[in-house]
């Protein structure tokens, strides 16, 4: 193992606890050489040159899984979970590992499920987990997974109540947690999956990865909540395969966490296939979220579109990096995504690249990136009509906010995130 | 009579073809090749330099063999070899033709194609023909004639002539060479070469700032409106020489220049390294107009040959007030790696952008910009024109950026490429960096190619495919053009006509 690489005291951590058992040892094994080969990303690496993780996690977060936390701070925690009402089902992790008694598997029969940490895995499972992700930290949670929903859902069949997939991690211990989830909709399936993370207040890490494997004429609604500690760090990766005429619309709402890195990595692997992907991060404090998209039109005629709302406030930190690739015989793609950033602070900070890389001429791609304040004619109008100013600002932000969310399809799922903005904004009114 | 010498100085490099691929057989002082501390001692002797500018080239190369070469960029090319290039050349003698009759033919007929009338190019190049009236002549009177261009011709490694001297005197700018500043003006120099572009700032101006040649140098003193358009033109002659220009423009308080910059190279099937530095530097209220059209040798049909334009471009808007404007034309080159910058440091200083970057064959271009704003209330501007066709990448990048205390900045970006044929690639790589609240930035990026629609609309009216792209194109880089120089247009939109030509069909 080339252990010299490690460098800092989180990698060494990493290195020193490598020790793979089991049905996946082998593929742990070449997970972790490739993440060995560059470590911890850090910013001189063109796609972190604004997160990096040799700073941020400036301690050894061993890897660990499993819980010592009582009972009692686990289901606080799990009623911070937004979705109590929504969920028809709902599966539970707590640090890293299922929790069979808190969770409730779905009715149906059309939605076979089987938990990540299990030792002999359905190999509708297990053919999903290959080393050769290009991403350091994907790599990582390879090595590393200790546990995670695997979720298949049968051809044709309609699974339009919610299913929930909440990861809870304690903070009770200063480690890492390694989660993975692998999904797949097999032809002309549907469904619609919610992913919440929360947390407790200490410093802890969450690598988390979710697999995505639409089908043919399949389609998924996914939405993904992230309110972890404000002490943690939060690195996820979304990995996605579309087959033919297959449909994703993705909505992650950020809140919580120090530091998040979310990546995406959107490929159309069948023709007519669409992609709407979009996102809101509010942010205060010190918070620092960087999501990075890349989207790759590898096949002609998919359509994307992606859409994030950023607002910082204090010192908070957004980043957004957005990339469109169009393959040599992509032809007819229809790309576009756009970012909007609302600065509420003179030290907040918003970066942005949003990138286009193109090798089909019959294509229409472009992209959109503003940052600013609020607009003040807009907020005349409000105050002229006897509202004051946070009120305005509040309402103003809301709006702004709410503008990411609104394509999602659930009108009970929309009523929760609108519920989460306002909790954010009327605790930015309270500090 | 020393200024039909000019004219006729200024004629002899003005010929050219690839229209400009022809080569001028002349007798040359060379360097001995390859670079070491002794190749740039000769270089700094040749020019008659004071010890404190060899100081400073030492100083620069010592920098430069610590770096290493950039690869960011989204070019590929096969490693350079510096110890295969001549790091100067210069001409013996200038002898040229004596009227433009003599000028070769086929020359004529591709400014022609340029759509140039002779006579405007003559004016361009600040040449007459001896039986005509002169418009040009300095007797002609004291009014500032628009149209009116003082040329300084850098051939290879050094300036051959810098025209309108006198009557730029008169006004006080100061407009001659590089190495003619550093003789006659050490005190200017000394002050501001490297304060914008420093001699460790990457790895092509420090090879430069250790091996420059020749290049322009601009006065412009408190207060004056530059009486004409300044312009440079550039020429690579000699065989497996590179070129290194420093070109230095200072615009004291409340001044104005406008200044235009072109080049051509022969048609060779090696490859040839370009690899200058401009620095601007704007002070209160002054605004420096500087604008491009760059069409190096760019190869072969198959990738042969071309030039490799490795290109530092600065400007420090240092004063309150003041505007630095960059538009440029890119159609040539093989490989082109170019960021026109603005430092906005002064408060309500503004940056422009304007660019159109037309890559065919096998071109690889990089290009792009970067804002950087410092000052309170600074503006900038960014309109890039892509177009790719044939086997070529076109790749925009850019970087927009704002210190906390910028207090009130502004941007606007906008990127379109086109893509011609399916073989090609367009990208667009923004970095836009918005530090504190009162900063507005706005980026709009669009890719497509040209529709069936407006084919069949140009085709159906009588233009073939040739012209009906070439209308559309002219169409989409139209912001841009706009932007240049009255006698730049013309020029350019046939340019464009002629970049394109093999790319339909």
């Amino acid at each position: 193992m080339t252990v010299s690489l490690m460098k800092t005291p989180a990698e060494t951590a990493y290195a020193d606890a490598f020790d793979p058992q089991g049905a996946l040892a082998d593929v742990r094994k070449s997970a972790f050489a490739q993440f060995a080969e560059t470590g911890l990303p850090h910013r001189r690496m063109e796609d972190w040159k604004w997160t990096d993780l040799r700073q941020l996690i400036s301690k050894a977060l061993p890897p660990a899984s499993g819980t010592s936390a009582s009972a009692e701070a686990i289901d606080d925690l799990i009623a911070a979970s937004p979705f109590g009402d929504v969920a028809r089902a709902r599966l539970v992790f707590v640090d890293g590992s299922y929790d069979p008694g808190r969770s409730s598997l779905p009715a149906t029969g059309d939605v076979e499920f089987a938990s990540l940490g299990s030792d002999d895995l359905p190999a509708w499972v297990s053919d999903k987990l290959v080393a050769g992700s290009t991403d350091p930290i994907a790599a990582l949670n390879l090595a590393y997974m200790s546990d995670g929903a695997a979720l298949r859902f049968k051809a044709g069949s309609g699974m339009d109540a919610p299913i929930e997939l909440l990861f809870v991690t304690t903070a009770e211990q200063a480690a890492t947690y390694t989660t993975r989830n692998v999904v797949v909709l097999d032809e002309g399936a549907s469904a619609t999956l919610i992913e919440t993370h929360v947390g407790g207040t200490g410093e802890y890490l969450h690598n988390a990865v979710t697999q995505l494997h639409v089908g043919d004429n399949a389609r998924l609604d996914r939405v993904k909540v992230q309110e972890e500690g404000l002490e943690a760090i939060h690195l996820s990766n979304l990995e996605v395969h579309l087959a033919q005429s297959a449909c994703l619309k993705d909505f992650t709402l950020t809140i919580g966490g120090r530091a998040t890195r979310q990546q995406g990595f959107i490929t159309f692997d069948g023709e007519h296939s669409e992609s709407y992907v979009s996102g809101a991060f509010l942010l205060t404090g010190k918070q620092h979220n960087d999501t990075r998209l890349v989207i790759d039109h590898a096949v002609p005629n998919c359509t994307s579109r992606e859409l994030f709302k950023c607002v910082m406030d204090q010192a908070a930190r957004g980043v957004f990096q957005g990339k469109a690739i169009v393959r040599r015989d992509a032809q007819k793609t229809d790309g576009n995504q756009s970012s909007h950033a609302l600065l509420l602070s003179v030290d907040a900070e918003f970066d942005a690249k949003p990138e286009l890389e193109i090798y089909a001429d019959d294509v229409i791609c472009g992209h959109g990136a503003t940052s600013g304040d609020l607009d003040e004619d807009q907020m005349f109008y409000l105050r002229a009509r006897g509202i004051t100013e946070t009120e305005a600002k509040s309402m103003l932000i809301g709006a702004f906010a709410a503008e990411a969310f609104d394509d999602v399809e659930s009108g009970a799922i929309r009523e929760v995130l609108g519920g989460l903005a306002e909790g954010w904004l009327a605790r930015r009114k309270a500090g | 009579m020393p200024d039909i010498e000019t004219i006729e100085r200024v004629r002899e490099i003005d010929v050219d073809k690839y229209k400009y691929g022809f080569e001028t057989v002349i007798e040359s002082d060379t360097a001995p090749k390859g670079l070491s501390e002794d190749v740039i001692k000769f270089i700094s002797a040749k020019k008659e330099e004071p010890e404190w500018m060899l100081e400073q080239r030492l100083d620069a190369y010592a920098r430069w063999l610590k770096m290493d070469e950039p690869d960011w960029a989204k070019v590929s090319y096969p490693k350079i070899d510096f110890q295969d290039i001549y790091f100067y050349s210069a001409p013996k003698g200038q002898t040229g033709p004596k009227s433009l009759d003599e000028v070769d033919p086929e020359l004529l007929r591709t400014y022609e194609k340029l759509g140039i009338p002779l006579k405007e190019q003559e004016l361009l190049a600040g040449v007459r023909k001896h039986d005509e009236p002169s418009t040009l002549d300095e007797d002609a009177g004291p009014s500032y004639a628009s149209g009116k261009v003082a040329v300084d011709a850098v051939f290879d490694s050094v300036s051959v002539v810098t025209t309108f001297k006198k009557e730029l005197a008169k006004a006080g700018v100061i407009f001659c060479s590089i190495s003619e500043a550093i003789r006659e003006h050490p005190e200017l120099v000394k002050k501001y070469l490297f304060s914008v572009v420093p001699q460790g700032d990457n790895y092509y101006a420090a090879l430069n700032s250790a091996v420059f040649t020749d290049g322009s140098f601009v006065f412009i003193p408190e207060g004056v409106r530059c009486p004409m358009e300044l312009s440079t033109y550039f020429r690579i002659n000699a065989e497996n020489t590179g070129q290194f220009e420093r070109t230095l423009i200072i615009a004291e308080k409340g001044s104005y220049v406008s200044y235009l910059e072109g080049c051509t190279a022969p048609m060779r099937d090696e490859n040839q390294l370009h690899a200058a530095v401009v620095e601007l530097v704007a002070m209160e209220d002054a605004e420096i107009k500087y604008s491009t059209v760059q069409n190096w040798y760019p190869g072969d049909k198959d990738g042969k040959g071309g030039i490799y334009n490795f290109v530092t471009k600065r400007a420090d808007c240092r004063g309150d007030n003041s505007k630095v404007s960059w538009t440029q034309v890119e159609t040539g080159s093989a490989v082109t790696w170019k960021y026109p910058s603005c430092i906005l440091r002064g408060d309500n200083s503004v940056g422009e952008f304007y660019s159109i970057a037309i890559s065919n064959g096998h071109q690889q271009v990089d290009s792009g910009t970067k804002m950087i704003h410092l000052g309170k209330n600074t503006s900038s501007r960014i309109i890039s024109k892509g177009i790719a066709a044939g086997y070529s990448d076109n790749t925009y990048r850019g970087l927009v950026t704002t210190h906390k205390k910028a207090k009130g900045a502004r941007n606007f970006t906008q990127c379109d490429s086109l893509l011609i044929g399916d073989k090609c690639g367009a990208h667009t790589v923004p970095y836009i960096e918005s530090k504190t609240r009162t900063a507005t930035f706005e980026h709009e990026a669009t890719t497509s190619k040209i529709s069936d629609d407006m084919m069949f609309y140009c085709q159906s009216r009588g233009l073939d495919e040739e012209e009906a792209v070439a209308l559309v194109v002219n169409g989409f880089v139209r912001d841009v053009l706009q932007q240049l120089p009255m006698e730049f247009m013309a020029e350019t939109q046939k340019l464009i006509g002629i970049s394109l030509e093999g790319s339909v069909g």
